[in-house]
Formats: structure tokens, C-alpha cells, sequence
């Protein structure tokens, strides 16, 4: 079948999908397309110019503020609504442009890299996320650094204060090393590289094999991650020749506001140790709404709720909901915070008092149910 | 009013699957029974310490296991001698593995403690979800979340440390773990003392060698049968 049929026919697919069932349309055409047309990302992505963005968190809001410098430069196309799989990347690539951002999952990015062959690859960081489905992070990174070796014409762009992204860019022939002054990782006991014993002084590292934070091509101030965030935007947007943009923390901390019956309820999008410690950190209200999943995006184990201090809740008033309350009630119980326990959200929030603010911290699942952004 | 101290091996390696709450836990439920429990972080460039009453082991990736190994090996005098004097251990996933005769980390055999008489091989299929085991030492379910390649094979001298009835264990679909004496492997996850405990106030009791009265904490015993239940 020739390409523009089977396009046709995936376009068609995706307007009933999102007329009928009122999805995002953004999932279904692509993988309509790739069963007509196996090849179809590769024929698509041939004499355009793609960038993809990959990390554990901020991909969304980063390939965002990315799009949008990028687009002054000519017409541009992006998977805004963080379909990240190889459909996704399917379904923006059917639009035509010059240029093409794409989020991409951490896992499928070497696929992706391979048939789109890109101008530039920002990868931001990598910690434990989804260990049911990425089992280890080494494997995540032994993936990505391969991906460099084999891609010698892509410019990686990269946060090496991330051993595991400095790992990655080390495999890259061409490459652009960012720091932001050091920081310490979760995960980062051990070399990525090497497998030896990682050795910290503070926020750096150095190790034997020569993996280091120390030698990067561009430094900035330490900052939260949105901040750092939207500084990488900006690098690999010059990169490809694009003005940089303002650094607004809040547009890329992809937080909504929404009000619900009275209630002014400020939602977070929360999925791992990281990206939990991050929002715990912009908590700002004395009312705080935990809601915990544990479906498959959410990661289906909660046993890294273990692993996040909630220490900076301590004496505010805490409700828990979500298909795991229970995990994060207790979790909270033992840490000698009490919580009050809701069967949903709408006994959750009727519980603050109208008038009031309340931060929402929301796993991925209910953050799209409830705010859909 | 009782002392103890609650070693945690290296978490800074062993700490990729949630484990180290286990450490909070035996904290928490210690409390109840008038135990006062004091938890010791042990990096991989410390010694290990000689006046532990419980050691836990938690699970990891094939390159920090086969370092937290290394470093437990520089201590390994240390180690005979708590375990002679009849200290808890605890060791879960890669950490079960670590303290069994032999197990595989990317892609070699390597010798383990010996503490417990189990081998782990690679296996072809990775095992993750939920699991529900039977007891051996209690007679109660206990719940948990697997996420492990390897399979375990039980030597003449070992003691399963559970049935399983959700889940795969060992490997063979029929085991979980290994115990002997104060010595504890298991594969279970979530961290398990906080989905079951039960099992911390066992392993409180053999720490200190007192019988502990039942506690009254309605949410522990709420989210211990939640999990049961669903767990199928």
C-alpha cells in the first residue's frame, strides 16, 4: 500500500477516535499507520529536521518550550500531549513541516532515534521510574549510550550532572556537555560506565574510568528542575540555530490550577522518588492532597514511596486518595504524619474548606483523569 | 525499656527497590513494644559494625551488588562473629542472593557469603508483579511486589522461607526464599516488614529474645489485610 493511503486511512482512524471515544488522537493514527506501513516513521522523518527529548521526568514540558523556540524558525510539528511511544512519534510525523520535536519514552528511544536518524538528542536525566517495566536504570543507559555510538551525525545534548546522561553523551561522537554546578543523584553510587564504586565529593563526581561532571562544555547556576529544564531547551534550541526563551519556572513545572466547588486545588504531576521530591519541595499550602495509583504508567509497585522523605508535611492538614491511599497512608503513619484517608477524589476535596488553597500532589494516571493537561 | 541497633547495608547500592523502609518499620513497630531502635547506614567504604542486632540487606542492580559483596567480604570476620552471636539478618532480592552460596551479576558466577545453602542462576524470564507466600515461620500470608531475573535453587540444608501462593519466588512457581536460624532471604518487596508486620515484630523477638504482646495499630493491620485480599 502506498504511503499517502495508509496515511489517509490513519488520519481516518484517528478523527473517529477522537469524535467517538474522545481520545487525544494522538495514539491511534500512529498505530494504524505502522500496521499499513511498518517503515512509516523513517519514510516520514526523511529530509525533515527532527529533535527528540528523552529524560525519566520533564520530557513533556520540556519538548514544549523546545517546539516553541524551534517553531520561529520555520513550520513545526510536536507530540504535545506526552504520547511518547513509537505511535506517538508515528502521528506527529503525518503533519507536515520542516521541523519535527518529539518526546520520546526512555525505552523506546534508540528505535525512534534509528528510523528518524535526528539533528539532536536532549536527554535530561534518568532515575528509577517504572521499575516493573524498565526493570534497572543501567539498562536504560547502556541503551542510550549505545543509541550515541551508532548515531555519530546527532548532536546530544545533555545535563551531565546525571552520571547516566554523561554515560550516554560519552558515547556520542559529537556532543554538548551541560552542567548546572553539580548535584548530587539518587541512584549515582555507581559508575555507569565502569561498574566501580562512584566516587562524590559534594555535588561532583570523578571517577577512575574518567566519567565526571567536571569537564562540561557549558555551566550554569544550580537550579530547581524546571529551571534546568528550560536552560537545556534553550542549548539545544541554539544548537539548531533558535533564539533562547525567557526561563519561566512555573510554565515547565507542569503544574494546573484548577477550582473545584470553592477549592482553588494546585495539581502536581507526581510518578518517582525524583520527580515526588521535587513537587514535595513547591508544596506551599497548609491543605495537601496526595493521590497515589499504581497502574501501569504510575509504576504498578509503590515500594519507592520508601524511599521519599514526607517530612516537609509534618503538621498540615494531609488527605490521601487514589487506588493506593492505603500505601501512601501508612507510609506517612510510620513516618508519624497522619493523614485522613478518602475513597475519592470528590470526598477528598469537599473535605478543605471552600475558599481555600490546597496543593494537589497527583500520580500520572489521576493528574490526566482529573486536569487532562 | 530495650536498645537495639538496626544495621542497613549499604542502601546507597541496595537501595533501588524500596527496601530500606524496612529499617523505618522495625523502628516504628519497636516503639509499641517499648523498643527503642536505632538505625546505622553502613556505606561501601565503612566497616561493618560489630554491635548490630539486625542487619538488612535490600535489592539492587548486578554492578551495585557485586560491589556491596566486595565490600561486605573486607568485614567478612565481622560478619562470622555477629552471626555467631545469633544477630537477625534480613537480606531481600539481590540481597538474598548475595548471602547464598553463589549467584550470577553481569554475566559471571561469582561465590556469595555462604550464609544461607541456596545457588541463583539466571533465568530467562523476568518475574514482576505482586506475590503472596505462606509462611514458614509464621502461620500467615505475607505479601510483597517481585521484580527479579534470577531463580533460586535450595540446597540439601535449606529451609524455604515461604509457599508461595501469588507469584513466581524462587523461580519454580513453589518456593520463596531461604531461612536458617536468624537468617532471612527472601524475594519479597514492597518493602515486606511494611506490608507484613507481623514479620517485623518476629524479627524484634528474635533480636532481643523477648515475646512482645500483641500491638494495637488499626492502619498496619488494615493495609497488611487490604494487601492479602487483593493479592491474587
Amino acid at each position: 500500500m502506498r504511503l499517502a493511503i495508509s496515511i489517509f486511512i490513519a488520519k481516518c482512524a484517528g478523527f473517529l477516535s477522537k469524535t467517538i471515544l474522545r481520545k487525544s488522537g494522538e495514539t491511534i493514527p500512529g498505530r494504524v499507520l505502522l500496521k499499513l506501513q511498518p517503515d512509516a516513521i523513517s519514510k516520514l522523518a526523511r529530509d525533515r529536521k527532527v529533535i527528540l527529548v528523552s529524560a525519566t521526568n520533564g520530557k513533556t514540558s520540556t519538548t514544549r518550550a523546545l517546539a516553541k523556540l524551534i517553531s520561529k524558525l520555520g513550520p513545526t510539528v510536536s507530540n504535545s500531549s506526552g504520547s511518547n511511544l513509537n505511535w506517538g512519534a508515528a502521528t506527529t510525523l503525518m503533519s507536515k513541516s520542516e521541523f519535527v520535536v518529539l518526546e520520546v519514552d526512555e525505552l523506546h528511544l534508540a528505535k525512534v532515534a534509528r528510523d528518524t536518524k535526528p539533528e539532536l538528542i536532549l536527554l535530561l536525566n534518568l532515575t528509577r521510574d517504572q521499575l516493573h517495566r524498565m526493570h534497572e536504570v543501567k539498562r536504560v543507559a547502556d541503551r542510550w549510550h549505545k543509541l550515541a555510538q551508532d548515531l555519530p551525525e546527532t548532536l546530544f545534548v545533555g545535563d551531565i550532572d546525571d552520571p547516566f546522561v554523561a554515560y550516554a553523551l560519552n558515547g556520542a561522537n559529537k556532543s554538548i556537555k551541560v552542567s548546572f554546578g553539580g548535584r548530587r543523584h539518587e541512584d549515582g553510587a555507581v559508575c555507569p560506565s565502569c561498574g566501580k564504586y562512584l566516587n562524590w565529593t559534594k555535588n561532583n563526581y570523578k571517577c577512575s574510568c574518567g566519567l565526571t561532571n567536571k569537564n562540561p562544555d557549558q555551566e550554569y547556576a544550580p537550579a530547581s528542575a524546571a529551571i534546568r529544564n528550560a536552560n537545556l531547551a534553550n542549548v539545544a534550541g541554539d544548537a539548531i540555530g533558535a533564539k533562547p526563551g525567557p526561563i519561566n519556572e512555573s510554565e515547565l513545572e507542569r503544574s494546573v490550577v484548577r477550582n473545584f466547588g470553592g477549592v482553588e486545588a494546585k495539581f502536581r504531576l507526581t510518578k518517582n522518588p525524583a520527580s515526588w521530591r521535587e513537587a514535595l519541595a513547591g508544596v506551599k499550602q497548609s491543605q495537601v492532597l496526595l493521590i497515589l495509583n499504581a497502574r501501569q504508567v504510575d509504576g504498578i509497585d509503590t515500594s519507592w514511596l520508601w524511599d521519599v522523605s514526607f517530612q516537609s508535611l509534618a503538621g498540615k492538614e494531609i488527605v490521601v486518595t487514589g487506588d493506593r491511599a492505603l500505601d501512601m497512608a501508612y507510609r506517612l503513619h510510620v513516618e508519624g504524619i497522619n493523614a485522613k484517608v478518602a475513597k475519592d477524589f470528590s470526598t477528598a476535596i469537599t473535605t478543605f474548606d471552600r475558599g481555600t488553597e490546597v496543593d494537589v500532589l497527583a500520580a500520572y494516571t489521576a493528574f490526566f483523569e482529573l486536569v487532562g493537561a | 525499656m530495650s536498645k537495639i541497633n538496626i544495621v542497613r547495608i549499604h542502601n546507597e547500592l541496595l537501595g533501588t527497590y524500596g527496601d530500606q523502609g524496612n529499617a523505618e518499620v522495625l523502628v516504628f513497630r519497636g516503639k509499641f513494644h517499648g523498643i527503642t531502635g536505632n538505625i546505622i547506614d553502613v556505606g561501601y567504604n565503612d566497616p561493618l559494625p560489630t554491635n548490630g542486632d539486625i542487619y538488612l540487606l535490600g535489592g539492587a542492580e548486578d554492578a551495585a551488588q557485586l560491589l556491596s559483596l566486595e565490600a561486605i567480604n573486607r568485614d567478612r570476620e565481622t560478619l562470622d562473629l555477629v552471626i555467631e552471636r545469633g544477630a537477625v539478618i534480613l537480606a531481600v532480592c539481590a540481597g538474598f542472593q548475595i548471602i547464598g552460596n553463589s549467584f550470577w551479576a553481569a554475566g559471571k558466577e561469582v561465590a556469595g557469603l555462604g550464609l544461607l545453602d541456596v545457588e541463583s542462576i539466571p533465568g530467562e524470564k523476568r518475574f514482576v508483579g505482586d506475590i503472596k507466600i505462606k509462611s514458614t515461620n509464621l502461620d500467615i500470608e505475607l505479601t510483597g511486589f517481585e521484580n527479579h531475573a534470577g531463580r533460586t535453587i535450595l540446597g540439601p540444608s535449606a529451609t524455604p522461607f515461604g509457599k508461595v501462593q501469588v507469584g513466581h519466588g524462587n523461580g519454580d512457581g513453589k518456593f520463596d526464599g531461604a531461612v536458617s536460624g536468624n537468617i532471612f532471604g527472601t524475594y519479597l518487596h514492597g518493602p515486606i516488614l511494611a506490608r507484613n508486620p507481623e514479620f517485623a515484630d518476629l524479627l524484634l523477638t528474635r533480636a532481643t529474645g523477648r515475646k512482645y504482646s500483641q500491638i494495637t495499630d488499626p492502619l498496619a493491620v488494615q493495609y497488611a489485610n487490604w494487601r492479602r485480599k487483593v493479592t491474587k
